[in-house]
């Protein structure tokens, strides 16, 4: 089975990068043979020009899809621990730890058990595991799945400050509303190759002109198939995204929304990353 | 000795063979040849520290070291306890109890193994009475008749003993008195040491089953505890699933290295606490167990159980990375855990006889089973100090072995998640 193939792209500092694509398209592979572990049988991973090494992945941090922490190991020592393996000494980890702990509000748990914390919290400690020694390449598989609105708005805020910072912020989610808010750059993969790179504005803006269209009592938008070259793109809220070809104009659209019902919205949209990721994945 | 020296003439030549082969390679980068110079094991002495840290301060930890020095006290102090103090048999005289009469009995009692409290009856009923209630054994009428309160037809209670030595003892003096000598020659004749016996083979030493069993059984104990230790903490690592974690900063054979390490610095601290509290409470209390032999014994125990934990923990290590949840780890440490059982089952057996078999002997140079039975050839004297050493050097050896082999199953398996990983699957796998 060939899990990637052909793969190239970059992630430049100071962006949060979202890096997409359906299930089995190679996501977590990618970020796995980052660090070494899976073994690459063509091609490589290069930092700052030169292969990536031992002493470059120390200087890495990772949050894996699968989230790994002892579970009986106490909150600080063990990102303590952690830090300390990727170069820090004692105390410069310790005061890492106590600061990353403090800025993600887990604080006060330092002295627990990982086990005996939410999955929210752990997902908090494997992030100040993975920032504790001032990461210059962070690498985060599905780093807000399962968390509430208050982890994810905690952990974004982190993420961008981070990138601010000169870091290079990598991230994978199916979570396609967040990583349009949190990411500047996006990198859509299929199997195992690139299908879309670029600008989150950039594709925004790129591609066929759309609608929002809200005619009340048609929250479904039945009115407006089987127009000559519109395509409703996805429903958003009770109103519907509409693709217009290029050739169609939409005034004849407003007319048949008109016909339909009363029309409560009617604006022009930037294609969303929801619809790049469709429309890249056919 | 023969056997000896061509398992350990074979065994540097493979060795010599493996490391020729390993420098035709060498040019090529490999961080797995344990011994090339490409390794570097950043990251391996904190694996090691927090394992150290955490086995330490694990409550299974201190309750088993406080079980096993339990059972090494009771070991050493039930048998002391149990021996006690022997009872002095009450013997009584009716008559004059002469100086000559004293001196007979004490020998004939030192000839059955036990001492006397002779004490003075005013008349046989006295005697009859006082043999009656208890508060004799034996009583002499001055001479001429020993009674006792029941004759044991074995001949196997003390009483009986004595009065037979006695009837033997005070029957010669009677006979030496017919002959009209006087009590100065009865007491020289009476004081007759026995001449001296030669013997044309050398004396073997006694051999001292009590100190080889206990030194097995706390090798076998010891050595599943530690690699219970290792199943677990490898396990723990991969279905926690934070060795992806941890392999992302350091390499696999840095943190297996620290792993075993650690867990091996923890074990040779308990071992080296428990010989040592059992040699000072052995001092202490004078106990036999620990007389003759046995501290040597003790020793390569200690040696030995190092060893056997060099040798097998990695492939412990090994095994646990193969298992998928802790329910399976039983199942692929089986293998391991067969030659751990021969190697204790028969050195039980031959500590308990004292009688080495040749195929013992060979157990004794074989590294899985060398733990247990080398230890108890050197509490029964028969092996040489070269055997000794070369059954470690092929220890060592085969060990470098084991460790190159586990660290690249370890390796290749430690990441495998979603089902059991088989070796077959592992050792044929390209990367």
């Amino acid at each position: 089975m060939t899990a990637l193939d052909g793969l190239t792209f970059s992630v430049p500092a100071g962006r949060v990068v979202g890096f997409l694509g359906p299930n089995g398209a190679g996501k977590t592979t990618t970020m796995r043979a980052i660090f070494g572990l899976t073994d690459l049988d063509a091609g490589s991973v290069r930092w700052q020009g030169a292969p990536v090494d031992q002493a470059a992945r120390r200087r890495f941090g990772y949050m894996p899809e699968e989230r790994g922490l002892y579970p009986t190991m106490h909150v600080a020592e063990q990102v303590t621990y952690l830090a300390r393996l990727h170069g820090l000494d004692p105390v410069a980890a310790g005061a890492a730890t106590t600061t990353w702990l403090e800025r993600l509000g887990i604080a006060e748990r330092a002295g627990d058990k990982v086990e005996s914390l939410s999955h929210g919290n752990q997902q908090r400690v494997q992030l100040a595991a993975a920032l504790a020694h001032d990461p210059e390449l962070l690498v985060l598989d599905e780093p807000l799945a399962g968390l509430d609105p208050t982890g994810i708005d905690a952990i974004s805020q982190v993420l961008v400050e981070q990138a601010h910072r000169g870091c290079c912020v990598l991230l994978s989610s199916h979570q396609l509303d967040l990583v349009e808010d949190l990411c500047e750059s996006v990198t859509i993969i299929d199997h195992g190759r690139v299908v879309v790179a670029g600008d989150v504005d950039v594709l925004a803006e790129s591609g066929p002109r759309r609608l929002l269209v809200r005619v009340e009592g048609d929250r479904a938008g039945a009115w407006a198939r089987g127009l000559p070259g519109v395509r409703v793109s996805e429903s958003d809220g009770g109103a519907i995204r509409l693709v217009l070809d290029d050739d169609v104009d939409s005034d004849d659209v407003l007319r048949a929304a008109m016909g339909a019902g009363r029309v409560t919205a009617f604006s022009f949209e930037r294609r969303r990353l929801s619809e790049v990721f469709r429309e890249a994945l056919g | 000795m023969t056997l000896a020296i061509v398992v350990g003439c074979a065994a540097v030549l493979v060795a010599l063979r493996y490391w020729r082969r390993a420098r035709r390679s060498g040019a090529h980068h490999d961080p797995w040849r344990v011994g090339a110079r490409s390794i570097d094991l950043h990251g391996a002495p904190l694996v090691a520290a927090r394992e150290l840290r955490e086995r330490v301060r694990g409550r299974p930890f201190r309750i088993g070291t406080a079980l096993i020095l339990l059972a090494v006290a009771a070991a050493i102090v039930i048998p002391i306890l149990t021996r006690g103090t022997p009872t002095p048999t009450q013997v009584g005289i009716v008559g004059p109890a002469t100086p000559q009469l004293r001196a007979a009995i004490h020998t004939a009692a030192a000839g059955v193994g036990t001492s006397v409290h002779v004490v003075v009856e005013p008349s046989a009923s006295a005697a009859r009475d006082a043999l009656e209630r208890g508060r004799l054994d034996v009583a002499l009428l001055g001479d001429r008749a020993v009674v006792v309160a029941t004759l044991d037809p074995t001949g196997a209670s003390s009483s009986t003993q004595l009065a037979t030595a006695l009837a033997g003892v005070l029957g010669v003096h009677a006979a030496y008195r017919a002959a009209g000598l006087s009590p100065a020659q009865i007491a020289r004749l009476a004081g007759a040491k026995p001449i001296t016996i030669l013997s044309l083979q050398p004396a073997t030493k006694p051999h001292n089953a009590g100190s080889s069993v206990i030194g097995v059984i706390l090798v076998f104990l010891m050595l599943t505890q530690y690699n219970t230790w290792i199943l677990l903490g490898v396990m723990e690592e991969k279905s926690s699933r934070v060795v992806e974690v941890l392999l992302a900063t350091v390499r696999p054979i840095q943190l297996l290295a620290g792993k075993v390490f650690g867990i091996g610095l923890v074990a040779l601290g308990q071992a080296t606490l428990i010989v040592s509290f059992a040699l000072v409470l052995g001092a202490i209390v004078g106990s036999n167990l620990l007389h003759g032999a046995a501290p040597i014994e003790l020793a390569a125990a200690l040696l030995w159980l190092v060893l056997g934990y060099g040798f097998y923990c990695w492939a412990y290590a090994a095994a646990a990375s193969m298992a998928e949840r802790q329910d399976q780890i039983q199942s692929v440490a089986l293998p391991l855990s067969i030659p751990i059982l021969i190697g204790y089952v028969f050195s039980l057996t031959v500590a308990g006889s004292g009688n080495a078999s040749p195929f013992f002997k060979v157990l004794a140079y074989l590294p899985p089973t060398a733990p247990f039975a080398m230890p108890v050839l050197v509490g029964l004297d028969q092996v040489s100090i070269l055997g000794f050493a070369t059954s470690v050097v092929i220890s060592l050896l085969c060990t470098v072995g084991v460790a190159r082999l586990a660290a690249v199953v370890y390796r290749r398996a430690i990441l495998r998640t979603g089902s059991k990983v088989r070796l077959r699957d592992v050792l044929r796998t390209a990367h």
